[in-house]
């Protein structure tokens, strides 16, 4: 952070407190106004038995909302899914996109460009207009998943991608990750050209072999970026929301359900906000832990 | 005490058939359902339009045209209610009379329309005037005091005639009226008549009075049509909430379960006879519990051919001329309107009905404003008929004659309200918690689909469902 | 960048690359499907593109999904309101400006998403990198309880605060605006973060310079902070572009009427209602995805460098 400075007046130090919070003032003003005040009243509302509609007044109920998450197999169901959609879609995706940009980063320019567009286009044609194309993919009766499948005999029948249990997490994975390698794939890209070739023709001329380039001479300097993007991806993932509500609403039997979802369905299909926010208060806890060890990680780095 | 009385005369009133309510008043008993005939239902299409009412919208032009306020109206897509030309044009109509009142129109679809209100209520910009069912008006934002009671407007000379079952589903149990109706139809089935005869299927049904012969035979023609190679028949969609009084009627009808006791007061699913008839749908092959559709995607199949069967049928659906020519799917298939199958022979159809609910916003000009506009729209002479058949169903008002008369589609009018009209059940969608209930439906449907246990299953749905209507009641 | 350093073992490489470049060129088929199944679908008919066996290529191109598109429902080129506005302009109401001839909503619906996304943009950059900067640069009280906040709270979800955060913008008279959207995209503080760690690459030695030349605190900032940072400002506003302009679900709860929806969301609800319709959908998808792609492919160069800098100090 910073290093320890000589003591200072008191004048000083009064007049450094004040032009640091004049340069904070803008952005507090809309970290305080919407994402810290509305928090406090969501920890709030949390203890009470909250709804919609207007003759009905809260009542407080204690601990009882928290009580019962952990008694909701939904909610445990949501939190697990919201567990696999991030551990399999953030390393996922770094490792693909660390391996494309390997792949094509020494390419000739044309080729380098046309690779690293596409692999950006999902980002560019927009979540939604992508998901309505990926849900008549995965269509049980004329997707063309089952078309090429049946037809090029790769499954024996039909699968409802989407209605199955077994499957719809996976689809949803699937196409998250289309939807996320696009700026990965562009920081590594530039960080690998970045590294300096010298290192890397000295090490060659030694005898050292392409993995072990990698990981002794490549890997270290990429390794900021890697933090980035671990950062960005895990952020991308929480944040998945759209993909469900148009694709599966959580179904088929809650197997699609994250804690997002989740939160939005109590709220919109249960009208009941106590419940929803007792379940976001337990979220933001969740990731608040993550997001400080994930810090902790970077630091030591 | 007094509510459940309330709820039970109620019910008891709303048992009655809409067609044999056109002659009398609401003391006929549920049995009188199916003993409606087809002079019931010619007797109110030849009625004249009373005088009264004409007398009465002169009377709120003269009071009302200096009115002026600036409304917002969502509709739901009911019929052409749901695309702007029509809309628009029914709007300046009324404009023309009330120039002084402003309608701003937003279109709201199925599959988001609820949450699109449920935000914006919180947003505290809820609409001045929505387009819906009972369902949502009254047993949802009705009952969480959100809406403006229409008693006024209801107990005008204007509503005399509208049929009681109607008043009654527009009535909360605490006697408020929360929409004021527009139009109704009874919800049914379809086959696809060409698949069903290359099957020799045909043999299993009443081509003439749209009915299948017994439950039996409804299952054995779905067997047939499997064997014949059409091996997807029917999907019992059940992705969310669209559509469901499909899936609902055909669980119910299968061997005369109920969804709801006929006073109310409790959902009954998990009965003997539903559990059967799931356990049936879920063994017969051909049909498939389907948990990536609703009911536009259903029927979207069932257009293109894909599907032999859809559950999610009405008159207007039968009218649709977006692909092809009404009544054929998009290859030209002939399209069969059907009742539901029963093992009785005594079918009880989902009822649908439309009208205006206003959200009460606090503000007494833009409300009075409002219920101006719901009187222009329902009650006017030429203009309620007009907004009837833009929504492409059936009047509400015994008086307003047949407005399908010389118009595309006379003929499948007229064979709805022979074959179907008569056969609307009970009007259950008003039983508190209804909103709970609904998604509890489809979430049961998806767990039975990947094979759960269904009397488990049925009787988790009952355990939601009463939670929640006894939380809606306390 | 593509200086060829290979020296050895030719022939066992380019096997390898052979490899990787038919992989590649699968997946690349992959990932432009979706946007050739847009563009192709939005000019067949209504047969072909329902059709239940694809049909790969319009057999007849066809504008009428694009035209039933634009007949839909109408709305002003370009409205703001004022944020906050409803509080000084005397009538209660917020003051609304409206310019421009009655479009389609599909043609507003993108000017609304391209002003969300630069206005969440411009605002975000400007704020973090001024928190930014006096977080990783000056002392000051109560500062390691703000980094702390903001590290606990950047990957914290939106849903989180669903029902609070409406309510607000209702009590502001912000819901159903734009502002309602941008707003919070501006608050979240990954921005903040990620700014601090550009600033601290800043030597406190230039800055104490810069005061004893006798630069104010607003110009040591201006002169000598904004040029350092300016590789993890081009970063975070490619960010903060692409995550507005992808985020469905603050749009989602925030907007109501047709004329303030976004592009996504005006899909979402193209498809919503219209479950027949497929082309008329593909036309709205196409309609949002080909001005973005043209601008991009035309801007590539500085789009894919402004992403990278984020690499180069993370």
């Amino acid at each position: 952070m910073q290093t320890a400075q000589p003591q200072r007046s008191k004048v000083l130090v009064r007049r450094e407190t004040r032009s640091a919070y004049l340069f904070l003032l803008p952005s507090l003003f809309f970290f305080i106004g919407f994402v810290v005040v509305p928090m406090i009243l969501c920890v709030a509302t949390s203890f009470f038995d909250s709804t919609m509609g207007k003759d009905t007044a809260d009542t407080f109920i204690g601990f009882a909302n928290y009580v019962e998450l952990w008694k909701d197999p939904i909610f445990l169901r949501a939190l697990r899914n919201t567990f696999v959609i991030v551990v399999v879609s953030v390393p996922v995706t770094c490792v693909f996109s660390l391996w494309v940009s390997s792949a094509i980063y020494q390419m000739p320019g044309k080729l380098l460009s046309f690779f690293r567009i596409v692999f950006y286009l999902p980002v560019i044609t927009g979540s939604v207009a992508v998901t309505v194309v990926w849900k008549w993919m995965f269509n049980n009766y004329y997707g063309i998943f089952n078309y090429v499948g049946t037809g090029l005999g790769l499954i024996q029948q039909r699968i409802n991608w989407l209605g199955d249990e077994k499957y719809a997490l996976g689809c949803i994975i699937l196409i998250l990750l289309t939807t996320s390698v696009g700026q990965p794939i562009v920081l590594y890209v530039s960080a690998l050209g970045n590294v300096d070739a010298s290192l890397i023709e000295a090490a060659q001329v030694d005898g050292a072999t392409d993995l072990q380039v990698f990981w002794k001479i490549k890997w270290p300097n990429i390794m900021p970026t890697t933090l980035y993007i671990l950062v960005i991806t895990t952020i991308n993932s929480f944040q998945c929301f759209a993909l469900i509500q148009l694709l599966t609403s959580g179904g088929p039997n809650h197997s699609t359900d994250t804690v997002m979802y989740y939160i939005y369905y109590t709220t919109f299909k249960l009208y009941r906000y106590g419940y929803a926010n007792a379940m976001g208060v337990m979220l933001a806890i969740f990731i608040a832990i993550l997001s400080a060890v994930q810090f902790r990680f970077a630091r030591e780095r | 005490m007094k509510k459940k009385l309330v709820a039970l005369g109620m019910a008891s009133v709303m048992a009655a058939s809409l067609a044999a309510c056109g002659s009398s008043s609401g003391s006929s008993t549920a049995a009188s359902t199916s003993a409606a005939d087809d002079t019931a239902a010619q007797e109110q299409t030849a009625a004249p339009a009373a005088d009264t009412q004409a007398a009465e919208t002169t009377e709120s032009t003269a009071e009302g045209s200096n009115l002026s306020a600036s409304l917002t109206l969502w509709t739901y897509p009911v019929g052409s209610w749901g695309d702007s030309a029509t809309v628009d044009s029914l709007i300046s109509d009324f404009n023309a009379k009330y120039p002084g009142i402003s309608v701003t129109v937003e279109y709201l679809d199925y599959t988001n329309g609820d949450d699109q209100v449920n935000t914006a209520i919180e947003g505290g910009q809820a609409p001045d005037l929505v387009l819906e069912g009972p369902e949502r008006l009254v047993a949802n934002w009705g009952a969480k005091g959100l809406m403006v009671d229409l008693s006024d407007l209801m107990s005008e000379d204007s509503a005399s005639d509208l049929y009681d079952s109607i008043r009654s589903a527009c009535t909360a149990s605490d006697g408020k009226v929360y929409e004021y109706p527009l139009c109704m139809v009874a919800h049914c089935m379809a086959i696809n008549r060409n698949m069903f005869e290359k099957a020799d299927a045909l043999q299993y049904l009443d081509e003439e009075t749209h009915t299948w012969n017994s439950t039996e035979d409804f299952l054995k023609a779905v067997q047939a049509v499997y064997d014949s190679g059409q091996t997807d028949v029917a999907a019992v969609y059940c992705a969310g909430q669209g559509g469901d009084q499909g899936t609902r009627a055909l669980v119910n009808n299968m061997y005369g379960g109920t969804f709801t006791n006929a006073d109310h007061t409790a959902y009954t699913v998990s009965s003997d006879e539903n559990n059967k008839a799931l356990a049936d749908l879920y063994a017969q092959d051909g049909i498939n519990f389907d948990a990536s559709l609703v009911g536009g995607d259903e029927i979207n199949l069932f257009r293109q051919g894909v599907l032999a069967m859809s559950l999610c049928w009405n008159a207007s659906q039968q009218n649709n001329t977006d692909n092809n020519d009404a009544g054929l799917t998009n290859d030209g298939d002939t399209i069969l309107p059907m009742s539901f199958p029963t093992s009785s022979g005594d079918a009880k159809l989902c009822g649908g009905i439309w009208g205006f609910g206003i959200f009460d916003n606090g503000d007494e000009n833009k409300i009075a404003a409002a219920k101006t506009f719901i009187d222009f729209m329902c009650n006017d002479e030429t203009e309620a008929s007009k907004a009837v058949l833009a929504a492409g169903f059936f009047p509400v008002h015994q008086n307003m004659g047949n407005v399908y008369v010389g118009t595309d589609t006379a003929d499948t009018m007229q064979m709805f309200t022979d074959y179907f009209m008569p056969k609307m059940g009970d009007y259950y969608q008003v039983t508190p918690g209804w909103a709970e209930a609904r998604t509890a439906w489809w979430n049961m449907l998806q767990s039975i689909g990947t094979g759960s246990d269904i009397p488990t299953e049925t009787a988790n749905f009952d355990t939601t469902a009463n939670a929640a209507l006894a939380a809606a009641t306390s | 960048m593509e200086k060829d350093n290979k020296r050895h073992d030719v022939h066992h490489m380019s096997a390898y690359r052979v490899v990787c470049l038919v992989v590649l060129l699968i997946l690349a088929f992959l990932f432009l499907f979706p946007l050739y199944w847009i563009v192709t679908g939005a000019f067949k008919t209504a047969k072909e593109v329902n059709s239940v066996t694809p049909v790969w290529w319009p057999t007849q191109w066809t504008l009428t999904n694009f035209q039933k598109l634009f007949s839909r429902q109408q709305a002003p080129l370009w409205e703001i309101h004022l944020p906050f506005s409803s509080s000084f302009s005397g009538t209660g109401n917020a003051i609304v400006i409206t310019a421009g001839p009655e479009v389609p909503a599909a043609i507003r619906w993108m000017v609304n998403t391209v002003f969300m996304a630069v206005a969440a943009m411009v605002l975000t950059c400007a704020t973090a990198t001024m928190a930014g900067y006096a977080l990783a640069k000056k002392r000051f009280r109560g500062q390691a309880l703000l980094f702390s906040l903001i590290v606990a709270a950047m990957a914290l979800p939106k849903q989180v605060i669903l029902i609070p955060l409406i309510r607000q913008m209702s009590a502001m008279k912000l819901y159903n605006t734009i502002w309602a959207v941008i707003f919070p995209t501006v608050g979240w503080p990954f921005g903040v973060f990620l700014m601090k760690q550009f600033s601290e690459s800043v030597p406190t030695e230039m800055l104490e310079a810069a005061r004893i030349d006798g630069a104010g605190e607003w110009k040591t900032f201006t002169d000598v902070v904004i040029p350092m940072v300016k590789p993890g400002i081009g970063a975070l506003a490619i960010f903060t572009f692409i995550s507005s302009w992808n985020d469905y679900f603050m749009q989602l709860i925030m907007l109501s009427s047709t004329s303030n929806l976004t592009i996504s969301l005006g899909i979402a609800k193209l498809q919503a209602e219209n479950a027949t319709d497929f082309g008329l959908i593909m036309a709205g998808a196409a309609l949002a995805a080909v001005p973005i792609l043209t601008v991009f492919l035309i801007f590539q160069k500085y789009f894919t460098q402004g992403i990278a800098m984020g690499a180069v100090k993370g």
